[in-house]
């Protein structure tokens, strides 16, 4: 008998699944970012809002990269649906605090995949994923560094405006 | 039933006292004889069909005392087949797919360890 499922696709049906889920995380994550930069902007943080305008495209190609994957590979993506984007922040510091928060969850998402590519010996998929535990590696990094600011600089005073000067200058890795 | 189709080309995959779905290694397909039907689903479509049956909440519908009748429509969409069952027929459609995927992943297991070239 032949291997039919394997012939019609490289992935299995449950990494499809978890991919599909990240490929939804993805887009959840540009949309956060993207009402972010609106209520930075309206609150007159403009590099803050540049910033996550620019973390809102970046999460956006994430989404099209795994998208493509799965088709690549025979699988079927779904164009997923995104609701319950918060509108109101109660701070600016809030803001990052939940950038962060959306990032770690991002990272762990994808770590559980791994793990599951392990178990079935997927390393086409594995391999495909290392782009994204480095990518992780920046995100985490630069959305620590902003929280960092508020420590660093202190909300006092102007403190908030010196943050929001800052947020635009984070670079990864920290040398380049 | 079988007859229709030239029986020899196809392989049973796994079969319980409720129905058999077998596998064309030629059609790259399989065919599904169950509740009096026997039809034939490509790759999206079985996939489809596995989704749909386990989809089913058996242990609420079993529970629940409203009066509603005890059938569950199962619709594919852009598949030709729909299934009107019973709840006793689902948890049977259900142990059938089970089953038949287990048989999938020994099949894959069994490719894998003896190679795409000698199997
Ligand atoms: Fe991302
Ligand atoms: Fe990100």
């Amino acid at each position: 008998m032949k291997d039919l499922m394997r012939i019609k696709s490289l992935i299995s049906n449950e990494i499809e699944t978890l991919l599909n889920q990240q490929v939804k995380k993805e887009a959840h994550s540009s949309a956060i970012y993207l009402s972010m930069a609106s209520w930075c902007n309206r609150n007159g943080y403009d590099f803050s809002s540049e910033y996550f305008f620019k973390q809102a495209e970046e999460e956006r190609l994430h989404q099209l990269k795994i998208y493509k994957y799965i088709l690549d590979m025979g699988g079927m993506s779904v164009s997923p649906e995104i609701t319950n984007i918060k509108l109101e922040y109660n701070s600016f510091r809030e803001v990052f605090e939940e950038a962060l928060d959306q990032e770690i969850s991002v990272t762990q998402s994808i770590k559980n995949i791994y793990a599951r590519c392990l178990k079935e010996q997927d390393f086409v998929t594995m391999e495909f994923l290392n782009w994204f535990l480095k990518e992780q590696r920046e995100e985490e990094y630069k959305a620590r560094r902003a929280l960092e600011l508020f420590e660093v600089i202190g909300e006092e005073g102007t403190g908030r405006w010196q943050i929001d000067k800052h947020v635009g200058e984070i670079k990864y890795p920290p040398q380049a | 039933m079988i007859d229709t189709v030239q029986t020899a080309s196809l392989t049973e995959v796994f079969s319980t006292k409720a129905g058999t779905i077998f596998q064309s290694d030629a059609e790259r397909c399989w065919y599904v004889d169950f509740a009096g039907k026997f039809a034939r689903f490509d790759y999206r479509c079985l996939l489809k069909l596995r989704k749909a049956v386990y989809h089913v909440n058996i242990e609420q519908k079993l529970l629940s005392s409203d009066k509603s009748p005890d059938v569950e429509i199962i619709f594919i969409c852009a598949c030709d087949h729909c299934y009107i069952l019973t709840l006793i027929q689902i948890i049977a459609f259900k142990e059938l797919l089970e089953g038949t995927f287990v048989m999938f992943e020994l099949n894959h297991i069994l490719h894998d360890r003896l190679g795409y070239f000698a199997a």
